[in-house]
């Protein structure tokens, strides 16, 4: 679960890392965006102006390494003005519950 | 090949700056793992450069280099031991190498 | 246009709580200056209204939001920001 916006902090990354060696053992794991943590979804992303990797890029490798799903909390895309345009492809809106949560063995924030 | 022709490096042989790569730093680096480029070399050589344009990372590890080449040439060519023979050591390491892409994260 | 009196720099997404504080603490003949993760800002439709508000353009180009900034925002490179900071006679990084 990310819940921290992307650039400004490496958990994420590592969150991202994690998920994708649990893929690499193929362990069902997906990714789930909430709050600031929705930005990582936005379309159109030029990181090479502060020198980093494209987030955005990043996440599109997901599908190949065995993600499961990557989903966005609902309330926190229209917070930050994102709908199915601006948000990259494959991504599944869902409201983030107790309901949703019960469906995962295990749920980690990054950092 | 002589050292004013080889780009710099890093201690595991990784190029510093990426736009140094030609085909020809390729095949000089594949040598030093006596390694000859074939045809089959160049088709995963070329899969990872254009994975790495997409995705702006090299697979970060072995598993998911298999992975990454399975899904874009299939089985046949996506599993361990077809990759081994192509890539001696550690094959998503050493692919990278001879590809002029970053050092994949999780490779020992 | 007058002298900035006070530039406030903030680096804090919107959903952080220094963010909140930092917008309610500013005055009309204050600045703002987006960076970082501050830039989010732009995205939230939240933007004050009576100050003027700048936005580091390498941090917005970073995440996606060079088709948010409005009018009411202008885009600053880092000598800009440099710019900036030394013009106003105080300046407040949260």
């Amino acid at each position: 679960m990310i819940d921290q916006p992307p650039y400004g902090a490496w958990t994420g990354r590592e969150a991202l890392d994690m998920a994708f060696s649990l893929a690499a053992f193929d362990q069902p794991a997906s990714l789930l965006f909430s709050g600031a943590g929705v930005n990582w979804l936005r379309q159109g992303q030029e990181a090479g102006a502060i020198g980093q990797k494209s987030v955005e890029k990043n996440l599109s490798a997901a599908p190949i390494f065995g993600i499961e799903a990557i989903l966005a909390d609902r309330a926190a895309c229209k917070t930050f003005g994102l709908d199915e345009s601006s948000l990259i492809e494959g991504v599944t809106l869902v409201d983030v519950d107790a309901a949703l949560l019960t469906d995962y063995h295990h749920t980690a924030f990054a950092g | 090949m002589a050292s004013n022709t080889m780009p710099q490096r890093n201690n595991e042989g990784f190029l510093e700056d990426a736009r140094d790569w030609t085909e020809g730093v390729a095949a000089a680096i594949a040598a030093e793992d006596e390694v000859e480029l074939t045809e089959n070399h160049w088709e995963i050589i070329q899969f990872l450069r254009s994975f790495y344009k997409e995705h702006e990372m090299s697979p970060p590890s072995n598993r998911l280099f298999v992975k990454a080449v399975k899904e874009a040439l299939g089985e046949e060519k996506g599993n361990s031991i077809y990759l081994m023979q192509l890539f001696p050591g550690t094959p998503a390491k050493t692919a990278c190498r001879i590809a002029g892409l970053p050092r994949p994260t999780n490779c020992l | 246009m007058t002298a900035i009196q006070t530039l406030h720099i903030l680096n804090k997404s919107p959903d952080h709580p220094r963010a909140a504080q930092c917008l309610e603490l500013m005055s009309a003949d204050d600045g703002l200056l987006l960076i970082g993760g501050g830039v989010l800002l732009l995205a939230t439709g939240t933007l004050p209204t009576a100050t003027r508000v700048f936005a580091l353009s390498p941090d917005v180009d970073a995440r996606g939001l060079g088709n948010l900034s409005s009018n009411n925002v202008s885009a600053v490179d880092f000598a800009g920001m440099v710019t900036l900071s030394l013009q106003a006679q105080r300046v407040i990084s949260w």
